[in-house]
């Protein structure tokens, strides 16, 4: 079996700590830039997670971008919200997804049409994101959601994201119900906090699914303040904040706290998934502050 | 019962234009709770009208717009309704649609149609049903998600949920909170271990 999965699925079932990090499509046909990105995490990372019209903004289709990348020797792990596709629509675009090359993918709500650059359109949210795991299953074991029988099976790595405050009794639940869809991993919103990501690293450890830690790199304590009151699950203590605050360099501070708390966590976690909000190009820099080296 | 907002003045009088002899009909159910068709509203929208330079030909409050038995029952109400070339409907769109059917002259909405909702001590609650055509209601303890969550999200709330309160709406409650705080009193949070299928919209009767 495990020699037709994907290679990130791979390293994820090996145990290995896994590195991935985030590029968002471009608006437009010109991705000189991302490809600049790109390039800049060749043999830094496992696989780069594509985002999905994020916060409801209409950009190039991750799918397009992913076999992009895919082309020039990425792992990509697409991902895929509920958001702007009926079941029809999804289970085409996995199918032709998988057939190109991209076998992994990440399944998310998707935040609501209101919140992004097209607030008119329609919602679709044909399906939850439980719905949308359940699904994906039956496409991996020959069948469409109707039962019809496939020509073909596709095989994907599977991953969730997750808050991880477990005070949010029904975000658990629910991750509860996706773990039962079947998950290979599961990545969680930003990490600031380490004793609550280690309750929920705890609360989860029964579900035997790796988790993939959320790192953002804060660039200056303005930033900071605004996830904590905007950004649900998010909590960065005053400590952080002050050392932002202090900082001569506050985006180098910023990428010096998210290299230890990469450190702190890296005993109780799969893998870390980087997302340099605007800033790329980082990304290298604080892998490399933490320890890391390309492969 | 149907939730309805009232068309801008300005709105309905575009409409309007090249219209000259109009027949208003208000609803005395859902409208006239809402406000936005009852015997006030209507007596108001023709004194308005005719300020307006429009020659209102009279109107007619029906019981219930969207069960009206016949034209003949119009004209029994008013027979005026016979002179008009334009009727101003003060009801939801089904209403209007009814309307539209039992006359030979256009037929113009004042109100737009929201949802269905209901009025309980006084205060509108808008989206409580969306009408989906296969009620599955118990299984959140009578609050629907369907209707209720901006995302129709049967299975849990999204990621974006923070303090209680909804991502599309910081003033509006997640309906994921509520149907939580319901069925913990209820001594029921069992029922949201259960996977809850996608909704069959072959059931939605509506189209
Ligand atoms: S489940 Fe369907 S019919 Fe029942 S309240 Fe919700 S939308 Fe209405
Ligand atoms: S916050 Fe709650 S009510 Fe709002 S869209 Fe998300 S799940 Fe639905």
């Amino acid at each position: 079996m495990i020699d037709n999965m994907p290679l990130f699925g791979q390293k994820l079932k090996s145990g290995k700590f896994v590195v991935t990090s985030e590029i968002t499509p471009p608006k437009g046909n010109d991705i000189s830039s991302v490809l600049n990105i790109s390039d800049s995490l060749k043999g830094w990372v496992d696989a780069i997670n594509i985002t999905d019209n994020n916060r409801a903004v209409m950009r190039m289709s991750p799918l397009a971008l992913g076999k992009i990348l895919a082309d020039t020797g990425h792992n990509v792990i697409m991902q895929m919200t509920c958001r702007d596709r009926n079941r029809l629509a999804i289970q085409s675009d996995l199918l032709g997804a998988n057939t190109m090359g991209i076998d992994s993918i990440c399944l998310m709500t998707g935040d609501h049409t209101t919140k992004g650059d097209h607030p008119g359109a329609k919602p679709v949210y044909d399906l939850d994101s439980v719905q949308l795991l359940s699904m994906v299953k039956k496409l991996t074991q020959g069948y469409d959601f109707s039962g019809n029988q496939l020509e073909g099976t596709p095989h994907f790595t599977v991953g969730v994201v997750s808050n991880t405050d477990i005070s949010q009794k029904m975000q658990m639940m629910k991750l509860k119900k996706k773990a039962e869809m079947g998950v290979d991993f599961i990545q969680t919103q930003a990490v600031y906090d380490l004793d609550q990501f280690k309750e929920f690293v705890e609360s989860v450890k029964h579900l035997g699914i790796p988790i993939i830690a959320g790192i953002i790199p804060l660039k200056s304590a303005k930033m900071a303040r605004f996830m904590n009151n905007n950004i649900p699950g998010i909590k960065i203590g005053d400590d952080i904040i002050c050392r932002l605050e202090n900082a001569k360099d506050p985006v180098y501070e910023g990428l010096a706290i998210s290299a230890e708390t990469i450190n702190e966590i890296r005993d109780i976690c799969n893998g870390v998934h980087i997302m340099p909000i605007g800033k790329s190009l980082n990304t290298v820099n604080l892998l490399e502050m933490a320890g890391f080296s390309p492969e | 019962m149907i939730i309805s907002s009232s068309k801008s003045f300005d709105e309905i009088l575009e409409s309007l234009k090249g219209e000259n002899n109009i027949f208003v009909i208000g609803c005395d159910v859902c409208a006239a709770k809402m406000h936005t068709g009852g015997e006030p509203e209507v007596k108001d929208m023709c004194a308005r009208l005719e300020k307006a330079g429009k020659n209102v030909v009279g109107w007619a409050l029906p019981i219930g717009t969207c069960s009206i038995h016949s034209y003949d029952s119009l004209v029994e109400k008013n027979t005026n309704i016979k002179k008009a070339d334009a009727i101003l409907v003060m009801a939801c769109g089904s209403g209007t649609s009814i309307i539209a059917k039992l006359v030979d002259v256009s037929v113009y909405p004042a109100n737009n149609t929201d949802s269905l909702g209901g009025i309980y001590q006084g205060n509108v609650f808008h989206a409580q049903c969306a009408m989906c055509g296969n009620c599955t209601i118990a299984d959140f303890g009578g609050i629907c998600p369907t209707a209720q969550c901006p995302k129709g999200l049967l299975n849990g709330p999204c990621g974006g949920s923070m303090g209680g309160k909804c991502e599309v709406n910081s003033d509006m409650d997640c309906v994921w909170e509520l149907i939580y705080q319901r069925l913990e009193k209820l001594g029921r949070l069992d029922l949201l271990e259960k996977v809850i299928e996608p909704k069959d919209n072959v059931e939605d009767n509506s189209v």
